[in-house]
């Protein structure tokens, strides 16, 4: 187990470093950055001395490795827009987006149980057919176009919810303040509520679909068919055999899913006007923030592999026939 | 799992969620004593010399307190300074601050104080690159500031300049002690100002809250600026009742908020001149076009291919007020007036000049670059103007850049083009702010590269002009010359939109600024 | 070994006799007329402005001119522009699939087969891709290389080679000591000709599943990334940036500048959807974790 660890370890080190390998070339793609760092009028040699400051003077491989050298040291750099440590500013917006992740998670998986469990069970009938082709919708629309619509129906023509903001719930908790944290609960959900279906609908879709087929070959199995001739209850089949089994391929989404929730976030953000992370890297992709798009990008790629590593660890437990050191 | 259970299951949370929406539903208005501004976009420091966007000057303006400052049709008006005494050679400035000046942390604001502000910007170890030290200290060419005695500072600076006054309306006075004390870290975070109001709160990318002092005589006592990128939801917070004021109204938003009754859409010409500039770089003169829009006959054949009222009135939904030059109406040349749309006599000069339709083509080709989404409504302008020029027979393609990476380099460096579409600020104080833009051929904001020298030789004598009539026949001749044979295809001045709450009594300004200390309940 | 007839027949009996299947496979069709004669097909020139008569309503006379989608926010005619859009959208959509497979398939095939360092460094490659949100890799690549359907197909093209690269892989993995694998081997054939002769075309009924699904996700990404300014140049229309152009005029209730596009972009990817459903329930039930 240890060995497996250690390898796991240099394996994610490898993959964070060649994520900022990937950043970094696609942020100095472009040329130089330094002209986003002066005002307007800046003359020839204000320009020439912020490059110099800002060491976009060096050459490339002498910037990456200098980077690659402050990293190890647990320097992220200074935002070259706020001129504050990168990591703080990423990790200041981080939390919001966890919720909003969270959030969606919790529909799209929460939801997508009952609605598939439902609709393999009742296969054919009009229940099924409605739960099908909603979820083929939810897969074909455009997240930003439903933000857009909710906005306009739900916040501006029915008032029923805010049309954007955040009050923060994870920071503060973080922080140790509990009050405040747990005060703001009810309001953090309340704003949450429309930016998390919006990030939802696609993998609350696909996710029911899922539940669905997997419920449908499940329940066509043998064990099931003599649980039912058993005389046993109909909830106790559903249940105790049939759902156990079926859970293996939702684990298997769960790690992938909070990835791919993430990317729907960056739009989403920008429609609800969020403050999380999603935005703050689009503005500081934009920017060429490079120290701050780095700090985001190492952050988001620490806690993709975190992820995986839990989710192949609870596999494991979950299903004997695998094996960690055969995953791959 | 029977159905009836699961339906049963779902209609109780579904009430359980209705009845907290219901409760959590804001009733009423807001607190009458806070105003809501909604922004565009976040802002990156509190430090006052690393400032550039305008978003941040805006907010900075209500927490530090300048000198002077300018009223918004461009007045000179006592701040914290009552009086200015400039030296006869113009390059001293004597300011003589009021009594009993202080800072938010209850020091005492003198001339000393003043002069740390000024020092402090200019110190190269700092190394700040906010608009004081880049566009203000290197326009007036900064020299020092020093303590005559508590009550009056004198600026040094290095030449005669007569609109250095203006310019340092821009900096923002601080005391001394605070921030001999802060690390410059610490500035960007926690500003000790001396103006009507102080930071209570900087969530980034969310909000910033601020308050009113004990001393400031402004009516709300808070000031709430929210960050919202997206326009369409701006303008949906803003007709939901959420917000007071927003800037960027898109103008076809502009009928739904008229419509609200909840708010109403301010329009305001800016000072903002919008044109499409002639680069008359050498790299561009090796094409046809290229070398084309090198003779002014061509330049002024175009000036009546477009057709900018129509552009105002469909795409900006105003009747703009039209431009003969870049100098802003209050000050310009009265004698000029703006290029009619004749697209006969576009194309009839174009033959004269010696491009004729062959065949039936396109006379030349051009490339017409602009950033998107930094002016009002410019993606559809720019492509209106193109399908204009390309009436009249040039073949223009568009191409749209990415504002702040891509195409502001290209600025900066004065390679943009041959054609591009830009509007730079300009001021209603003096028509010498507005050309300035021009003053040397070097400058780096002479973008289109022009040398003509009847405007350049002029500029000398402008400055050396020894009465008011002297430099208006001056101003005017100049302007002659940039509106027959200038390197800019005249447009319009930008209008804005603001949209106002109808709870808040708020008059907009054509400079671009948005101070909510000016702001007051309606009613 | 021809079964690949029979399957054939196979197919298209069970599609005929599907309902929606063949409900989807129609509109796919129309989908493809029009991308291909849609320029035919246009009443008006889709790039012609004329803004005296921008945002006029669907079938509303408009100086004597009728558009029957309705005029955008320079005057040009909705419904060319739309047919115009299929053309692009759905070039967009199959350009970035067949860069993507390309890639994805050549990887999937040499780490399945050869195993070893091979195998490491493209799962490793892959993995590094997965690991940030991939919205974020093609925001940082379009910002720096500009907007352009050429630059947009890289884009998503990329984004795409993992799932291949992965489905690809294991299936390599398990059909490189079949006997008919071992037979070509015996037989001399070249490594080349047994990976794309041999195993390939084995492949081939899982990754056509994978592709439908991947046109729909690839035409939405398109969407989202016209929106966030970085798809195709504004005056290229594409279903997507049509959509994301149709923002700013909704509170104004120009509905028609959003609905027709929105229309589009759904059914087609719905069409994909539920094609690329019925593909994977007959051809291989294996998939369904995807």
């Amino acid at each position: 187990m240890g060995v497996l660890i250690a390898h796991r370890l240099l394996q994610s080190v490898v993959v964070v470093l060649g994520v900022t390998l990937i950043s970094f070339i696609a942020l100095h793609a472009g040329g130089d950055p330094t002209y986003l760092f002066v005002s307007e009028r800046a003359t020839a040699e204000e320009i020439a001395l912020v490059r110099q400051a800002l060491g976009f003077d060096r050459p490339l491989p002498v910037q990456y490795l200098s980077f690659v050298a402050d990293l190890a040291r647990g320097d992220f750099g200074t935002s070259l827009s706020y001129r504050q440590p990168a990591i703080d500013i990423v990790l200041g917006a981080f939390p919001a987006t966890i919720e909003l992740a969270v959030f969606a998670f919790v529909i799209a998986i929460a939801l997508a149980i009952p609605l598939g469990v439902v609709a393999a069970l009742n296969r054919g009938t009009a229940v099924d057919g409605s739960i099908t082709i909603l979820g083929l919708l939810g897969q074909s629309i455009p997240n930003f176009w439903m933000g857009i619509m909710m906005i306009l129906f739900f916040g501006l023509h029915l008032r029923w919810f805010p049309i954007s903001g955040h009050v923060p719930f994870l920071l503060p908790l973080l922080n140790g303040d509990l009050a405040t944290a747990f005060g703001n609960l009810p309001r953090t959900i309340y704003f949450l509520v429309m930016p998390g279906v919006a990030v939802a609908t696609y993998s609350l879709a696909r996710n029911t679909r899922l539940v669905r087929s997997s419920m449908l070959e499940v329940l066509g199995q043998d064990y099931v068919r003599t649980a039912r001739a058993k005389g046993l209850a109909e909830h106790v089949v559903v249940v105790h055999h049939a759902l156990r089994n079926a859970w293996l391929p939702v684990v298997t989404m769960i790690g992938l899913e909070f990835g791919f929730l993430l990317g729907g976030v960056v739009v989403t953000e920008t429609v609800f006007s969020y403050p999380g992370i999603g935005r703050l890297l689009f503005n500081a992709i934009n920017q060429r923030d490079i120290p701050l798009v780095q700090a985001g990008v190492i952050l988001l790629a620490a806690n993709f592999i975190l992820l995986n590593t839990v989710v192949d660890l609870v596999y494991a437990r979950l299903d004997p026939r695998v094996t960690l050191a055969r995953r791959r | 799992m029977k159905l009836r259970y699961l339906v049963a299951l779902a209609a109780g949370l579904a009430i359980v969620g209705v009845a907290a929406v219901m409760k959590m539903r804001p009733t009423g208005p807001r607190a009458a004593s806070t105003i809501v501004v909604g922004l565009s976009a976040d802002i990156a420091t509190f430090e006052p010399a690393n400032i550039s966007s305008r978003d941040n000057m805006n907010i900075a303006h209500h927490i530090f307190a300048s000198l002077f400052t300018l009223g918004a049709d461009g007045t000179h008006v006592p701040n914290l300074a009552r009086e200015l005494a400039i030296s006869d050679d113009g390059l001293a400035y004597t300011y003589t601050l009021r009594e009993g000046l202080t800072c938010h942390d209850g020091e005492a604001l003198t001339a000393e104080d003043v002069a740390y502000t000024f020092t402090r910007i200019a110190n190269p170890a700092n190394k700040f690159t906010g608009n004081a030290p880049g566009f203000v200290f290197s326009s007036i060419g900064f020299r020092r500031a020093e303590a005559l005695d508590p009550g009056r500072v004198r600026i040094t600076i290095a030449r005669k300049n007569p609109i250095a006054f203006g310019l340092l309306t821009e900096i923002s006075i601080h005391c001394k002690d605070s921030y001999e004390k802060m690390t410059l870290d610490q500035a960007t975070t926690a500003p000790v100002g001396s103006g009507p109001y102080r930071l209570v709160s900087w969530t980034r990318g969310s909000e910033i809250v601020l308050e009113k002092t004990a001393a400031s005589a402004a009516a709300y006592d808070r000031i709430v600026w929210r960050i919202i990128p997206e326009a369409s939801t701006r303008a949906a917070e803003l007709m939901a009742g959420n917000v007071d004021i927003i800037a960027n109204v898109a103008p076809d938003q502009i009928a739904a908020i008229n419509q609200s009754g909840v708010a109403t859409v301010q329009s305001i010409t800016s000072t903002r001149r919008m044109f499409v500039g002639f680069n008359q770089a050498e790299q561009f003169g090796q094409t046809p076009g290229g070398r084309a829009i090198r003779d002014p006959k061509v330049r002024r054949a175009l000036q009546y291919a477009v057709d900018v009222p129509t552009i105002c009135r469909q795409l900006l939904q105003v009747e703009c007020q039209r431009a003969t030059g870049l100098v802003n109406p209050v000050n310009a040349n009265r004698a000029l007036s703006p290029y009619p749309f004749e697209p006969a006599t576009a194309e009839r000069l174009l033959d004269e000049a010696g491009w004729p339709r062959v065949g039936g083509k396109m006379r030349f080709a051009l490339t017409l670059q602009a950033g998107r989404g930094r002016y009002l409504n410019d993606v559809n302008v720019v492509q209106a103007i193109g399908q204009y020029l390309r009436d009249a027979g040039v073949d223009v393609t568009v191409e749209l850049l990415e504002w702040a990476s891509v195409f502001q380099p290209l600025l900066r460096t004065r390679t943009a083009g041959p054609l591009f579409f830009m509007g730079t600020g300009g001021g209603l104080w003096s028509p010498i702010y507005d050309m300035n833009d021009l003053a040397r051929v070097e400058s780096g904001t002479n973008y289109t590269n022009w040398s003509d020298a009847r405007w350049f030789s002029r500029w000398d004598a402008l400055t050396d002009a020894a009465t008011p009539e002297d430099m208006r026949r001056l101003v005017d001749e100049m302007l002659q010359v940039f509106y027959d044979d200038g390197p800019w295809l005249h447009l319009y001045f930008q209008p804005d939109f603001y949209g106002v709450s109808s709870r808040v009594d708020w008059q907009a300004r054509p400079d671009e600024r948005v101070y909510a200390y000016d702001a007051r309940p309606k009613g | 070994m021809n079964t690949r007839g029979r399957d054939t027949r196979r197919l298209w009996r069970s599609l005929r006799a599907a309902k929606w299947p063949m409900l989807a496979l129609l509109v796919l069709m129309v989908v493809a007329v029009v991308a291909a004669f849609g320029p035919w097909l246009a009443p008006f020139d889709p790039a012609r402005q004329s803004i005296g008569s921008r945002l006029s309503e669907p079938m509303a006379d408009v100086q004597g001119v009728t558009h029957w989608l309705g005029s955008d926010v320079l005057g040009r005619d909705v419904l060319s522009r739309l047919l115009y859009g299929a053309r692009i959208s759905l070039l967009v959509g199959l350009a970035a699939i067949a860069v993507g497979g390309v890639i994805g398939i050549v990887a999937g095939l040499l780490a399945g087969y050869f195993g070893g360092w091979v195998d490491d460094v493209t799962m490793r490659l892959a993995d590094m891709q997965l690991a940030f949100p991939f919205i974020l890799l093609a925001i940082m690549f379009l910002v720096v290389l500009g907007p352009g359907v050429g630059n947009l197909i890289l884009v998503l093209g990329i984004g795409q080679w993992v799932t291949y690269a992965r489905i690809v892989r294991a299936e390599t993995l398990s059909l490189r000591e079949k006997e008919f694998v071992e037979a070509a081997r015996a037989l001399g054939d070249s490594t080349g000709s047994i990976l794309f002769r041999t195993i390939l075309p084995n492949i081939v009924a899982p990754l056509t599943v994978i592709a439908s699904f991947n046109v729909a996700s690839v035409i939405l990404t398109e969407a989202s990334l016209s929106f966030l300014g970085l798809g195709v140049p504004p005056s290229v229309p594409t279903w997507g940036s049509m959509l994301a152009e149709s923002r700013d005029t909704l509170l104004a209730n120009k509905w028609w500048l959003a609905v027709f596009p929105g229309l589009a972009i759904m059914l087609t990817v719905l069409s994909f959807n539920i094609l690329g459903d019925w593909l994977r329930d007959v051809l291989d039930p294996r998939l369904r974790d995807r």
